[in-house]
C-alpha cells in the first residue's frame, strides 16, 4: 500500500471518529407522531374534513378562534370587531408575519375570501352569503353580507387567511388574471401565517410540519419540534405502533374495542365534545318513509341504550353520549340532558298501525357507509329492532364516493343512510342548515329530502336574528319540529376519542377548560406539551 | 372403483385431504343441526355478549354484535360450497364447449375462440373479478358472476389441449370414416377422454374458488351482511387485531382448511385417475 493509500485512509478513519463523537450539549428534538384518514387536503379553501382542519388549523390562522373551556369567540388575528347592519368590520393585528416573511394586512383577508368564494370548494358555503370585503386601510377589513346572518363571526373560524404575495408569485396554469388561483401551489405548500410550517407532504401518505420560529404569539419550548401527520393508516396498525411507543396520538376513526384495548395497556384517552351527533336519515320522499308515522314508528324502535353501549370505551368514556333531540346537548336550542331518547315499543307499534303504509308489504333499505365499520354494526342493529315491528329490511354497504353520488337524488337515495354530522363552527346554523333546510336536499348531510314548511321558517329565523334569546327559542320550536316529523332518528351525541401515549399532553383535549368547542381546534399542536419519556 | 378407493386410501396425504374435505361439506349440509346458534346466520344482535374470545358455549367466541362465530363458520361454509359448485357448474360447461370446438374444428374457429380465451387469460384474475363486480351490485349471484367469468378459460385452454392429441388418435379417425358426425365425435369420442383431466382440475380449483371470492369479500366485493361469508368475516376482524384475534383466526383457519383440503384431494384423484388411465 503507496503513503498515499495510508494516508487517505487515516484521513477516512479520524472523519468518521469525528463524526461518532458528541459534539456539545445536544437538544433532542421532539417528534409528535398522529395519524388521520387517507388523503390531507393543504389547500385551506379546500379543507372540509378533520385531517384536512387540522392542517388548516396549524398551517393557517383565522381572524378568530373559539374561547377555551366556553361559549363565543375571542379575537387571533383580529383584535376587534363590530357589525353594523350587514357589515361587519375586523381591526387585524399589526405585528402578524407569514412564514414567507410578508407582513399579513387586510388585502390579504379580502383575497382569502375571494379565493374561497372563486374556488367555491370546501366549506365555501359559509361564505356564499358575503357580498364582498373590503380593504378600508392596511389593518381594517370589512365583510358585506347580502342578507342579515346571526352566526357570521363563527363562520370566520372557516376562513384561513393565505399569504396573497406568495401566492401571487406562484400561480399555475389556468385562464383569467388570477388563473389557477395557486391551488397547485397551495395543494403542495403551505402560505399561511401559523406556528407550524410544511416542510413535507403527500396527500395519500404524510405531511411533515415543523415550529415555526416567528409566530407572533411564539410557541412554547414544550410543544412539538416536528410534527408527523400519516394517512390511512390501518386500526390494527396504529394499534400496534402505539403500544410500540412509535405513535403518538390516534385518529378518531379508530373502533371502540380498539381504543379499549389501548387504554388497558396505558394508552391515555382524549376527547373532543359537543359539535355534532349520529344521525340515521330517512329520505322522506320515498313509501313507506315519506309517512311521518311510519318514520316516528322506526324512532321509537330504535335502541338507543344498545347504541351508546356499542360506542363505550371504558365505564367512564365513551364514543357518545345519548341524544336529547335533533341538537347535541350544549349547543344552542339543545334539550336539557334529562331528556334522554329511549326506545319504545307499544309506541313504536301505535305509530306502525298509524302509518299509512302495510308494514308486511315494506322493504326498507338500510346502507352504511363502506369506509366506517362501526356502522354495520348499527345497521345489523336496526335491522334486528325494525324486524321486530315486522318490517323486513336489507342492509347495503355503500363506499363514500357512491353514496354521495346517489343521494343527489331522492329516488337512489336509500331509504336509511348514517351519517356523523358536526356543526363545522359550532353554530346550530351549520349544523342544521345543511341538513334540514329544502334548499340544500340532496347534498351528504341531506339525503332525508326533506321540504317543511315550519322547518324552513324556523331555520330562517334562526339565522336572521341577531338577538341570542331570539335566536335560541327558534332553535328550541325547531328542535321540537324536528322531533316530531322525525326525518331523522337522532342516534346519539358524538364525543371523538383519541388514545394518545404518554409522550404527549393535550390540556386541549383533556381538560374542559381548555377545550374549544370546535372539531380539530383541539389539535393546535403549539398548545401540546411532549414529555421527556 | 374399488381400485381408486384403494390408491385413495393407501396415501395418507389422500386420506387428510378427504377428512377436511368432508369436514368442510358435512358441516356445510348439516349447518342447521350442528350450529349452536343458527339463528346467528342472519340479523341477530346481542350486545350482552359481544366481541368475547371463546367460551363456553361461543367456542369460537361472539363477534361485535354478539353472534357465534363458529356458527356463523358452519353458514359461511355452506355459501362457499354454494358458490363454489355453481360457479364450477357454468364455467365447466363453457370451457369444455369451447376447448372442445377450438381443439377439434381447428381452422378459423379455433384461433377465435383460443385467442378469446387468451384475452381472458391475461387479465389477472382478481383484476378480472373486481372489474366486473365493480359494475354491478355487491351479492351472491354476481360474486358468482364476477368468479365464473375468469374461470372458463382455464378448462378452454386445458381441453383444447387434450383434443388436440386425442384428435389424432386411431379410434376417432375410425369414427370420422364411417361418418360420424363433428358433434358426435367430440361429445361421445373425445370427451370422455378429457374427463379425468377436467375432474382433477375441478377438485383443485373448488378450493381456489372459495379462496378468491373470499379475496373479494375480503375486499367488499363479496356477499353483504347480515349473511356469514368468510372473507368478510377476516376482513372485519382484522381491523381488531390482536386483541380480538378469534374474529380473524378462526376465519382464516377455516378458509385454511377447506383450500388445502380440496387440493390434497385434487392432487390424489390426479394420482388416481392418471394411473388409472
Amino acid at each position: 500500500m503507496n503513503v498515499l493509500a495510508k494516508t487517505a485512509a487515516a484521513a477516512l478513519l479520524s472523519a468518521s471518529t469525528l463524526a461518532l463523537m458528541p459534539t456539545g450539549p445536544a437538544f433532542a428534538e421532539t417528534v409528535l407522531r398522529l395519524d388521520e384518514v387517507a388523503v390531507g387536503e393543504l389547500d385551506p379553501a379546500k379543507a372540509s374534513d378533520y385531517a384536512d382542519s387540522i392542517l388548516m388549523f396549524n398551517v393557517y390562522d383565522t381572524l378568530v378562534v373559539p374561547a377555551q373551556g366556553a361559549p363565543g369567540l375571542v379575537p387571533h388575528l383580529a383584535e376587534s370587531w363590530s357589525a353594523d347592519g350587514n357589515s361587519h368590520t375586523f381591526k387585524l393585528r399589526k405585528d402578524v408575519k407569514f412564514q414567507s416573511g410578508n407582513p399579513l394586512t387586510a388585502e390579504d383577508v379580502v383575497f382569502s375570501l375571494d379565493r374561497m368564494k372563486a374556488l367555491g370548494a370546501g366549506l365555501s358555503y359559509l361564505f356564499a352569503n358575503v357580498d364582498r370585503a373590503e380593504a378600508a386601510d392596511e389593518n381594517t377589513v370589512t365583510f358585506v353580507l347580502k342578507e342579515p346572518y346571526a352566526p357570521f363571526v363563527a363562520s370566520m373560524l372557516r376562513l384561513p387567511i393565505v399569504d396573497k404575495k406568495l401566492v401571487m408569485e406562484n400561480l399555475g396554469d389556468g385562464d383569467g388574471d388570477m388563473k389557477d388561483w395557486g391551488q397547485a401551489f397551495l395543494s403542495a405548500n403551505g402560505a399561511g401565517s401559523g406556528a407550524y410550517k410544511v416542510t413535507a407532504h403527500n396527500p395519500q401518505q404524510e405531511t411533515v410540519m415543523a415550529k415555526s420560529a416567528d409566530y407572533f404569539l411564539g410557541v412554547p419550548d414544550a410543544a412539538p419540534d416536528t410534527v408527523r401527520l400519516r394517512y390511512g393508516l390501518e386500526p390494527a396498525t396504529v394499534r400496534t405502533l402505539i403500544a410500540q411507543g412509535e405513535h403518538d396520538i390516534s385518529s378518531q376513526w379508530l373502533p371502540p374495542e380498539v381504543l379499549k384495548a389501548l387504554s388497558q395497556d396505558g394508552a391515555q384517552l382524549l376527547t373532543e365534545s359537543g359539535t355534532g351527533g349520529f344521525y340515521v336519515k330517512m329520505n322522506t320522499t320515498k313509501a313507506p318513509l315519506d309517512d311521518p308515522e311510519c318514520r316516528l314508528a322506526l324512532a321509537k324502535a330504535f335502541d338507543y341504550s344498545a347504541a351508546i353501549k356499542m360506542i363505550a370505551v371504558t365505564d367512564e368514556i365513551s364514543q357518545g353520549s345519548p341524544a336529547t333531540g335533533a341538537i347535541p346537548v350544549g349547543m344552542l336550542g339543545a334539550n336539557p340532558p334529562s331528556n334522554e331518547l329511549s326506545r319504545n315499543l307499544d309506541e313504536a307499534k301505535k305509530h306502525m298501525d298509524a302509518c299509512r303504509y302495510n308494514v308486511g308489504d315494506q322493504n326498507i333499505e338500510i346502507s352504511w357507509i363502506a369506509e366506517v365499520p362501526l356502522e354495520e354494526r348499527f345497521a345489523l342493529l336496526m335491522q334486528a329492532n325494525f324486524a321486530e315491528l315486522g318490517i323486513q329490511s336489507e342492509i347495503k354497504k355503500m363506499p363514500w364516493a357512491l353514496f354521495a353520488e346517489q343521494v343527489s337524488k331522492a329516488e337512489n337515495t336509500p331509504h336509511i343512510s348514517q351519517l356523523f354530522v358536526n356543526a363545522v363552527t359550532g353554530d346550530p346554523d351549520t349544523l342544521l342548515y345543511g341538513m334540514y333546510d329544502s334548499k340544500a336536499a340532496g347534498t351528504w348531510q341531506s339525503p332525508e329530502h326533506l321540504n317543511d314548511a315550519d322547518v324552513d321558517k324556523l331555520l330562517e329565523e334562526g339565522r336572521v336574528n341577531s338577538d341570542e334569546a331570539a335566536r335560541s327559542k327558534a332553535y328550541h320550536e325547531l328542535n321540537n319540529r324536528l322531533m316530531a316529523i322525525a326525518p331523522s332518528i337522532y342516534g346519539y351525541d358524538r364525543q371523538s376519542v383519541f388514545a394518545a401515549s404518554n409522550r404527549v399532553k393535550v390540556p386541549a383535549l383533556s381538560d374542559p377548560s381548555k377545550a374549544f368547542g370546535l372539531d380539530g381546534m383541539g389539535f393546535t399542536f403549539r398548545l401540546m406539551e411532549m414529555q421527556d419519556n | 372403483m374399488r381400485r381408486i378407493f384403494y390408491i385413495l386410501l393407501s396415501n395418507p396425504l389422500s386420506v387428510i385431504g378427504l377428512v377436511l374435505v368432508g369436514t368442510v361439506v358435512f358441516s356445510a349440509v348439516f349447518a342447521d343441526f350442528i350450529a349452536p346458534f343458527p339463528s346467528h346466520r342472519g340479523a341477530v344482535v346481542d350486545f350482552s355478549n359481544f366481541n368475547q374470545p371463546p367460551h363456553w358455549p361461543n367456542i369460537f367466541g361472539t363477534d361485535l354484535v354478539g353472534r357465534d362465530v363458529f356458527s356463523r363458520i358452519l353458514y359461511a361454509y355452506r355459501i362457499s360450497l354454494i358458490l363454489g359448485v355453481v360457479v364450477l357448474a357454468i364455467a365447466v360447461p363453457i370451457g369444455v364447449t369451447v376447448g372442445l370446438a377450438a381443439g377439434y374444428l381447428g381452422g378459423w374457429t379455433e384461433f377465435c375462440l383460443m385467442r378469446l380465451t387468451d384475452v381472458f387469460l391475461s387479465i389477472p384474475p382478481l383484476v378480472l373479478a373486481m372489474s366486473v363486480m365493480g359494475l354491478l351490485e355487491p351479492t351472491l349471484t354476481n360474486g358468482m358472476l364476477a368468479v365464473t367469468t375468469m374461470w372458463w378459460p382455464w378448462y378452454a385452454r386445458l381441453v383444447y389441449n387434450v383434443t388436440r392429441s386425442e384428435a389424432q388418435e386411431g379410434y376417432v379417425l375410425a369414427a370420422e370414416i364411417i361418418g360420424a358426425s363433428r358433434l358426435h365425435v367430440m361429445f361421445r369420442e373425445i370427451l370422455p377422454n378429457c374427463v379425468p383431466s377436467i375432474v382433477t382440475k375441478m377438485t383443485l380449483d373448488l378450493g381456489f374458488v372459495i379462496l378468491i371470492a373470499s379475496s373479494l369479500s375480503f375486499l367488499g366485493l363479496g356477499v353483504q351482511a347480515p349473511t356469514p361469508d368468510l372473507g368478510s368475516m377476516v376482513a372485519e376482524g382484522g381491523n381488531y387485531l390482536p386483541d380480538s384475534w378469534w374474529l380473524t383466526v378462526f376465519p382464516s383457519l377455516a378458509i385454511l382448511i377447506a383450500v388445502f383440503g380440496f387440493n390434497l384431494l385434487g392432487d390424489a384423484f390426479r394420482q388416481v385417475l392418471g394411473s388409472d388411465q
